[in-house]
């Protein structure tokens, strides 16, 4: 598995904004199955999650010569463009997948692949770990759940089975929080 | 006034915004900075969860579609590479085949909430030990028609229908529908409450997770050409069932 240094993936998309095609297949190799997990996290469903990989390395290719290293890290920002894609498809469509429960699914398993991290990433996870602890436990669940899950402010709302303004206020108060926390 | 911008960008990244207010905040931050540059900071503040979420590897086809799709000489729009060789019917029915659900806004079938136990059971990827698995087939939120029962272990499918029924002068053909397979029909349903029993062992290869159940409506008597030729009434996949 070879590393990617952060470096390594701003050059790469700062060349493909270039049409250097071969650095835009090395972008893929590096950062495609990351954010593939990502995308499968949020549309739950592997032929929607294809597709949105799919359409996610088109606009990265099409929108790689806006990227500024300097405003954002290469992964978040191909990230957001993966997520965003994601979660529109999600938010279009009228009948969605019920969200299943993971089961088993505690902080342990949550173990970061050190191949795919940045390497701001390490002081940031402790950061936004500590400060998402900060937060009332509702709070943290509908934000991690929201970020990493895809959940709608319906699908919360049925899981913590409170109405949707709930939710809002949840997601609200944690948001305002978190901000606060990380001195945003 | 800027708080409301900063939530609005923040619900915006965490996802939780409608389609409609995606819509509105992404044509918004082309014209306000402020607003753009709210969402990248909630990107970076956020990013770091991404850290819990495991790298999977893309099939190739995935690649081969990106790469179809950006190549120079390509025109601007996105061209879709299809995903595998299937016949022109498989790819009719998967057009419009969609996935099993209930009701979001509560589970107001009795049916429905008996089968939330097998919703709840994660994850979705299969685990590797089980042998039981139900489909639940209907169309859009109605009443499920068939409740499908695969039982690999004594190799035996029932389909048991709820509430379909055929137009007059129309039978309702079921379906089984492999990846990457062509149609392989298990029968024609009659009346509400009857039942078809098959073997699996015509499934070859059977992997659940990939594995789609649609009815369609037919001549009676079926398709007279052992492929689908009606549209698509009900559709389903299939979860597995906890031991």
């Amino acid at each position: 598995m070879l590393s990617t240094g952060a470096t390594d993936l701003a050059e790469l998309l700062t060349a493909t904004g270039a049409g250097d095609r071969q650095a835009f297949a090395r972008l893929y190799s590096l950062a495609g199955p990351k954010l593939f997990g990502i995308v499968l996290r949020i549309c739950r469903q592997r032929q929607m999650a294809e597709d949105v990989l799919q359409e996610s390395f088109v606009k990265i290719w099409r929108f790689a010569a806006s990227y500024r290293p300097e405003a954002s890290p290469p992964l978040t920002w191909m990230a957001a463009v993966a997520r965003n894609t994601a979660i529109d498809g999600m938010r279009r469509k009228t009948e969605v997948l019920f969200a299943v429960d993971e089961e088993g699914r505690s902080e342990a398993e949550n173990i970061a692949d050190p191949a795919t991290l940045q390497p701001t990433d390490a002081l940031d996870m402790r950061a936004l770990h500590r400060c998402l602890d900060s937060l009332d436990v509702e709070q943290r669940s509908v934000v991690t759940l929201a970020y990493v899950d895809g959940y709608s402010r319906e699908e919360l709302a049925d899981r913590f089975e409170r109405p949707v303004g709930t939710i809002k206020t949840w997601l609200h108060r944690g948001l305002a929080k978190l901000k606060d926390c990380l001195g945003g | 006034m800027a708080d409301e911008r900063d939530i609005l960008a923040g619900e915006y990244v965490l996802g939780t915004l409608s389609a409609a207010e995606r819509e509105g905040v992404e044509r918004l931050r082309a014209a306000d900075a402020a607003l753009d540059r709210a969402i990248v900071a909630w990107e970076k503040r956020l990013h770091p969860l991404t850290a819990a979420v495991h790298p999977v590897a893309p099939p190739a086809r995935v690649w081969a579609a990106i790469d179809a799709a950006t190549a120079p000489h390509q025109a601007a729009s996105a061209i879709r590479a299809p995903r595998r060789p299937v016949t022109d019917a498989t790819v009719a029915l998967r057009k419009r085949v969609t996935f099993w659900r209930l009701s979001t806004f509560g589970t107001g079938l009795a049916l429905a909430a008996s089968l939330a136990a097998v919703v709840t059971v994660g994850p979705w990827f299969q685990p590797k030990a089980t042998t039981q698995y139900v489909a639940v087939v209907n169309a859009g939120g109605e009443l499920p028609a068939l409740i499908v029962n695969v039982d690999t272990r004594a190799g035996q499918v029932s389909v048991r229908s709820v509430a379909a029924a055929a137009p007059s002068g129309k039978s309702l053909e079921l379906w089984y529908i492999g990846a990457g397979q062509r149609p392989r029909s298990m029968g024609t349903m009659g009346s509400t409450g009857s039942v078809i029993r098959a073997s699996t062992a015509g499934f070859g290869g059977f992997a659940p997770a990939e594995v789609v159940f649609a009815v369609t409506e037919e001549p009676p008597g079926g398709s007279p050409t052992g492929q689908p030729t009606g549209p698509v009434v009900y559709s389903g996949k299939l979860i597995p069932v906890p031991e």
